[in-house]
């Protein structure tokens, strides 16, 4: 059974309210750990909202390099293993030196739009 | 420099009683002093992993008799793999000192647990601005700190290994790439597998690394944010406790990578000028040329170092070992710090690549 408010509606709220009604009455000198709060508040906001969102984003990145196990039917923990699985099938790969002459732009394309899947949850401003 | 009130953080307890009296007392012996005052004038930041704090010394007697603005650095909680004892490091600031680098004067150093507890030292307190979102807001690009800062580096670089007085640092490596990459390895461990940036940033370093070259003292965090400004004009160099023997292109490629730019990424240079500035000012004291590929070789190395601190600060909070807010965040920077990495890949490889042309140019 879900309580509503839930947890992501909770911390939307919270993270907002911080941001608007209290970070600008704080001290200065406690500035800095206020505005560490509300980044992770909000980092937590966009994991709680877009983790799925972000697995789907990396399986198509890997999908560059390995079309025939990109799935959009998973979620959840099955979604996390199948990116994990994957990205521990490059690694092997990339150790073993399989990109090392050939592929590095497909590989370098599908590196990037990994990380932009996790930036997007951990920093949405350094994609720019 | 910034001073952080008592009330923002529980200050430890570094010198209260009984140790206040332990130090006075070491002190009037180190410096031939009839006595030693200690007074503590606050906490200062930059302190991630060491304790900083500003006292005076009020010397009665023998030769440094007078009044003096220092800083009393001790081991933190939380020592991580990349830094060295206090000890060592205050070895190191003596000899960039006394090799005319702007490095604080450093007093004393005591390694007797019986004083303090933990490992410290005693060295003179500079002043000026260092945060690096301030160092970086200025309008106008600074070319005249950037060379400066170039020449400084350049003077550090001319300490070798068989320097007196070093012999604390341990071996110098024979092949700084190598010997970097098995670090990194070691540092990163399961998480080489797992992350296909982290596999690919270790591939390349292993695949484009240099021939082994000169090895020099290297500061080893040489960054915009680890140096004090007072009216656009150095003041001193700080945080010395990464520095040890390594490729003098080492410090060069940290430097101007793109996580120490802060408000500046286009001005390559720290985000306070042009890379050329920076090199030129480098080559006027250094006594050797600056080696562009291999300078991008160690930025690439910049950014994995720089990574593996972040996931290493990041378990430090997950572990329990030392809860914080901001070694938690700092753990959540690797994706930022991934992206910078293939962004300079990427502008490696549309300069031609490093593999085919790198050894040749830097042999």
């Amino acid at each position: 059974m879900r309580a509503n408010p839930d947890a992501r509606g909770l911390l939307e709220i919270a993270a907002s309210t911080f941001r608007a009604d209290v970070l600008p009455h704080v001290a200065p000198e406690a500035r800095f750990a206020a505005l560490m709060v509300a980044n992770a508040l909000e980092i937590a906001e966009r994991e709680l909202k877009g983790l799925d969102a972000a697995g789907h984003s990396m399986l198509g990145a890997l999908a560059l390099l390995y079309g025939e196990d990109a799935d959009d039917a998973l979620s959840g923990d099955d979604l996390r293993k199948r990116v994990e699985a994957l990205q521990h099938r490059l690694c092997i790969e990339i150790a073993a030196g399989d990109f090392d002459n050939e592929g590095q732009d497909v590989l370098m394309d599908s590196l990037e739009a990994i990380v932009e899947a996790r930036l997007g949850i951990s920093n949405p401003k350094a994609l720019g | 420099m910034h001073v952080v009130k008592a009330s923002d953080q529980s200050p430890p307890s570094l010198l209260s009683g009984a140790n206040r009296v332990r130090l006075e007392h070491w002190l009037a012996a180190q410096a031939g002093a009839s006595r030693v005052t200690v007074t503590e004038d606050g906490r200062l930041g930059g302190g991630a992993i060491s304790l900083n704090l500003a006292v005076t010394l009020d010397i009665v007697g023998g030769p440094l008799a007078g009044c003096h603005a220092c800083v009393l650095r001790a081991e933190g909680g939380g020592r991580i793999s990349a830094s060295i004892g206090k000890l060592r490091e205050f070895v190191i600031l003596r000899a960039a000192f006394a090799a005319g680098v702007m490095a604080p004067e450093p007093l004393f150093g005591c390694d007797d647990p019986a004083v303090l507890g933990h490992d410290f030292y005693i060295m003179r307190r500079a002043e000026g601005l260092g945060a690096g979102h301030a160092v970086t807001r200025s309008d106008a690009a600074q070319p005249e700190l950037a060379r400066e800062l170039g020449r400084q580096l350049g003077l550090l670089h001319r300490i070798t290994p068989d320097a007196e007085g070093l012999e604390r640092l341990g071996e110098a490596p024979d092949c700084p790439a190598q010997g970097t990459l098995a670090q990194y390895r070691r540092w990163f461990g399961d998480l080489g597998r797992r992350d296909p940036v982290i596999a690919w940033g270790l591939r390349w370093l292993e695949v484009n690394a240099p021939q082994p070259g000169a090895v020099v003292l290297c500061h080893r965090d040489f960054r915009t944010g680890n140096y004090l400004v007072k009216d656009g004009a150095l003041t001193a160099i700080l945080d010395w406790e990464f520095a040890g023997f390594s490729d003098p292109m080492e410090d060069l490629g940290w430097f101007c990578a793109r996580s120490w730019r802060f408000r500046r990424p286009d001005r390559e240079a720290g985000g306070i000028a042009d890379r050329a500035d920076f090199y030129a000012g480098y080559e006027e004291t250094s006594g050797r040329r600056v080696d562009p590929a291999r300078v991008a070789y160690w930025e690439t190395a910049a950014y994995l170092r720089w990574a593996a601190i972040a996931v290493e600060q990041g378990l430090r909070h997950s572990s329990g070992a030392e809860r914080s807010l901001e070694l938690a965040l700092t753990g959540r920077m690797l994706p930022e710090i991934e992206m910078d990495m293939l962004r300079h890949l990427r502008a490696v490889s549309a300069l031609g690549g490093m593999a085919a042309g790198a050894v040749e140019r830097v042999a």
